[in-house]
This record gives structure tokens, C-alpha cells and sequence, in this order.
């Protein structure tokens, strides 16, 4: 009798710890769901994903293309990997503190896109004609490291918030939400900067072409001027924003068609990929638009 | 044959008849080249002789080796009358001008050793041709046409054209062959798009060679 007893009142008890400790979870869970700042670097961490996964698919193909010359070019696809791993780690993640490991992969990531930056420009410089219009189009792009780079500070700016105070969190001396919104304004406009050269070579032949560089452009200056003028609701801001991020999946959509579009289309996947659009390239205006959006959420609610 | 004679070990481009770098029509064309007779289908058989000698002259290959059947590219396209699309003024149209010189180049033979060119040795031909391309064939046979003109807008360029238009001289000389489906992607010095023959350096020949069977 006993025996039983106690082996119902132990069920019993079991029951009521798992339903206590659900109904913790739920209720901690809740409770930190509603802290801002965390959903913010939450955001970055996605947004700094989304551009490591870019940056390890275009770095892939391209280096392929330029078979691997200089063993530093397995370097950005090696490293992107491990960003794009951190960010889908940091967007599940809830905890408002610094993941050290997160942490480091971001910083290696920038000083990769930083050393790869100058590895472009001495490539550029190295041909003949150096600093020219040739060698911008069709050496290594300048701009493409600034995409590592870029996910590594978005990512490595989303750890530090973390470990802010939920109460006016600040980076780099300033209000968060500032700090984060020039960050995305300025990596959204170097982003536009590129694709404006690139467009320019492909000479604007499609009219969608000019998208890019207008959309992303007046998203970034709102978004600077949001983070640089007095908090308060910025409702044109986040349209732009919000169109950007729809420019960079439908730019992937017409990048998919202009491959299409080449000579022998997606049966001559393997020379076309390479010599359509770069399918990989628009998502990073999506990507950014998201941190975008997040910084701008984060910067309506400040108080200077 | 020793492949590791040839600079691009192992390349054969036909082995790309299969593969995405071939379509249809690059089929058709370099089927309808590979399968020209070395037969006259134009020339009469005295002038067919003298071009048969004239193409071994210009263009010797390697009796080891398959040939190109120059002689018959070169009767081909008079039987279709293929020209350029544009000619010397001074020089008579395609077919005229071959009719002639292959005459001509007889009759010069048989004037000097009273044989035609065909059955002359080797060194006797040359110095014949040396002679038609410093200009110093001017007997009636020429009808007018100029012999040194006849020898450098005419002989080489059909010739050569014949020659490096077979795929036995693309292996040789590591041409991928037609660009077309597939397109270039790497246009820098010293890129190789996988399509293309590998060059073997000295005593990488191997290397060479397994790279040359993945060409595709």
C-alpha cells in the first residue's frame, strides 16, 4: 500500500516539478522576449547570417573561378562559414550576455574582410592600367571583402549589445540604437556603391538594374538621419527599409533570370553561373535592411 | 606515339564530343571535317597529285601520327567554292586561281627536271617553292597571275586555314575548340577554363597528362 502510494505521490510530484519548471520557462522566456536590446542583436546576428552566407557562396565561386591562386583565398569561404554558423547560434539565443565564441569568429571575420580589402586593391594595383576603370570591373571586386567585414561588425556589435543594460544599452559611447543604425546606413551604402559600379558595367541594360541604386541609397540616408537627428518615429525610414529588403530577394530572382538569360541558360550552369549576375550578391541589401529595421526599432525608443 | 612527345599529354579534344562543350551543330561541322575524303572531288588527277605534294611541302605531319587529309579540305572547299568573301584585285577568283597554279607549278616542274612536282624529291620541291615565293615563277602558264601572290594569299592561307581548322592540330597546339556552347570565364593570363588543354611544364608531364583526361 505504501509502495504504491508513494509510487503515485512520486508521479504526482514528477508532474507538478515538470509543470512548474514549463511554466518558469514559458514565464522567463516571456520575460526575456521582452528585452529590446537582445531582440536587437538577435536581428544582427540574422542579418549578419544572411551576409555570411553571401559572402561564403560568392568567395566560393569566385575564388574557384580564379582557381585558388593564393592559398589566402580559401581563407573568406572558411571564415564566412563559421559566421554564418554564429549567426544562426546567436539568432536562437536569448541570453543577454557576450557568447565568447560568437564573439571571436565575428572579430576574425571583419579583420579577414579588412585583410581582404587589401588583397583586392593590391590585385587591382598589381595590373597593368592599375588603378582603372578595366581593372575595377574585372579584377577582384573591391567591394566584396567590405561584405565579410560587414557581417563580422554586425555580428560582433550584436554581441556587445548583449551584454548592455536593458536600460539604454549604449555602444561606442553612444545610445545603441544610434550606434546601429549608422553601422547598417553606412554598410547599406557601401553595398549600393558596388552594385552601382557593377551595374555600370553591365551598363543599366535592364531597368530593374537601377533599383539597387536608388531604393538602398534613400534607405541608408533616412536611416542616418534617424540615428543622427532627434529619436522619434521614422514611418518613411522603415518603408524604404522594408522596399530595400524586397529589392534584394527580387534582385536575386532577376540575377536567377539574367543567368537564364545567358547564352546555353541554366544547362550551361557551370560557365553561366560565373558569367551571368552574381545570383549570391543581392541578399546582402536584405540582410542589411534587416539590421536596418532592428536599429531603427531600437533608436525610435532612445532618449537622445 | 610517346604522348609525353606532345606538349598537352593526354589532350585529345574529340574526347569532348559528349560533354556540355559540344552541342548539335559543333557535332555536325566537325563530323562533316573529320570524314573529308583524300580523294579529288574537283581537282582533275594531275592537279590533285601536284596539291597532294604541295600541302606536304607547306604543311609536313608526322607519318606516326593520323593525318589531316589537307589535300582533300583543300578540294572540298573549291567544290563548294567556298572563298573569303573578299580577294586580292590582282588575283583571280578561288577556283581560277588554284586551276592556274596547280598547272603552272606542273609545267615549271617539268621545264627545270622534266617531271611534274608531285615526283620531285622533296628538296627540288622546295627550292621550286622558294623560287614561286620570291617571285621568280613568270613563265605563260601563269596566265598573268602573279606566282608570289598566288604563294601568300593562296597557298598559306588555304593550307594553313585546312590544317589548323582540324581537330588533330587543335590537340597539338591545345586548342579547346569551338567556344561555343560553353564560353570563357576566366579571361586573365595563365587562367584555364576546364575545358581546355592542360600545357605540360618540363617533367610535370604526368600531372599534365591526368589533368588532360578530365577535360571535358
Amino acid at each position: 500500500m505504501a509502495m504504491t502510494l508513494s509510487r503515485q505521490t512520486w508521479t504526482g510530484v514528477a508532474c507538478a516539478l515538470a509543470g512548474v519548471a514549463a511554466v518558469a520557462a514559458i514565464s522567463r522566456r516571456r520575460k526575456t522576449e521582452r528585452l529590446l536590446h537582445v531582440e536587437t542583436s538577435r536581428a544582427f546576428n540574422r542579418s549578419s547570417a544572411l551576409l555570411a552566407c553571401s559572402v561564403l557562396t560568392d568567395s566560393a565561386m569566385e575564388h574557384y573561378r580564379g582557381a585558388f591562386s593564393n592559398v589566402a583565398m580559401y581563407v573568406p569561404p572558411a571564415v564566412a562559414t563559421f559566421s554564418l554558423l554564429a549567426g544562426f547560434h546567436g539568432g536562437a539565443d536569448r541570453t543577454p550576455s557576450t557568447h565568447a565564441v560568437r564573439h571571436a569568429i565575428y572579430w576574425s571575420a571583419a579583420l579577414t574582410g579588412l585583410a581582404g580589402t587589401g588583397f583586392h586593391l593590391y590585385n587591382v594595383m598589381k595590373r597593368p592600367g592599375g588603378w582603372s576603370w578595366q581593372n575595377l570591373f574585372y579584377a577582384a571586386p573591391l567591394g566584396a571583402p567590405t561584405a565579410l567585414l560587414l557581417s563580422g561588425a554586425l555580428g560582433a556589435a550584436a554581441e556587445r549589445l548583449r551584454n548592455q543594460p536593458a536600460h539604454e544599452p549604449r555602444l561606442l559611447g553612444m545610445p545603441a540604437g544610434k550606434a546601429l543604425g549608422l553601422l547598417s546606413g553606412i554598410g547599406l551604402a557601401g553595398t549600393a556603391g558596388e552594385a552601382a559600379l557593377l551595374h555600370f558595367r553591365g551598363s543599366f541594360q535592364h531597368k530593374a538594374m537601377y533599383a539597387p541604386v536608388s531604393v538602398p541609397p534613400a534607405a541608408s540616408a533616412l536611416l542616418l538621419h534617424a540615428s543622427l537627428a532627434k529619436p522619434q518615429p521614422r514611418w518613411l525610414a522603415r518603408a524604404m527599409l522594408q522596399l530595400s529588403w524586397l529589392v534584394g530577394w527580387v534582385g536575386t530572382a532577376l540575377h536567377v533570370r539574367g543567368v537564364a538569360r545567358h547564352h546555353g541558360g541554366w544547362r550551361n550552369w557551370s560557365q553561366n553561373l560565373f558569367n551571368g549576375p552574381p545570383v549570391p550578391a543581392p541578399p546582402s541589401f536584405s540582410a542589411l535592411a534587416l539590421a536596418g529595421l532592428a536599429a531603427l526599432r531600437l533608436r525610435e525608443g532612445e532618449r537622445q | 606515339m610517346n604522348p609525353y612527345t606532345s606538349r598537352y599529354p593526354g589532350y585529345d579534344v574529340l574526347n569532348k564530343r559528349d560533354t556540355p562543350s559540344w552541342d548539335a551543330i559543333t557535332r555536325k561541322v566537325i563530323a562533316q571535317r573529320m570524314a573529308t575524303p583524300s580523294e579529288p572531288g574537283f581537282l582533275d588527277i594531275v592537279r590533285w597529285r601536284a596539291l597532294e605534294a604541295l600541302c606536304a611541302c607547306i604543311v609536313p605531319q608526322a607519318a606516326d601520327r593520323p593525318q589531316a587529309p589537307l589535300a582533300g579540305m583543300v578540294d572540298m572547299r573549291l567544290q563548294k567554292n567556298a572563298g573569303d568573301g573578299f580577294r586580292y584585285a590582282r588575283l583571280p577568283p578561288l577556283r581560277e586561281a588554284w586551276l592556274t597554279g596547280l598547272h603552272a607549278l606542273d609545267e615549271e616542274s617539268k621545264a627545270r627536271h622534266e617531271l611534274p612536282f608531285a615526283s620531285l624529291e622533296r628538296s627540288a620541291q622546295n627550292a621550286l617553292l622558294s623560287q614561286m615565293q620570291h617571285g621568280e615563277l613568270t613563265s605563260a602558264h601563269w596566265k598573268g597571275m602573279d606566282a608570289q601572290l598566288f604563294f601568300t594569299q593562296r597557298v598559306l592561307p588555304d593550307v594553313c586555314g585546312a590544317y589548323y581548322s582540324h581537330p588533330y592540330a587543335w590537340n597539338e597546339i591545345g586548342f579547346g575548340g569551338p567556344a561555343n556552347p560553353r564560353g570563357y570565364v576566366r579571361m586573365y593570363y595563365d587562367r584555364r577554363d576546364p575545358w581546355e588543354a592542360v600545357e605540360a611544364k618540363p617533367g610535370k608531364e604526368r600531372q599534365a597528362m591526368e589533368k588532360n583526361r578530365r577535360v571535358r
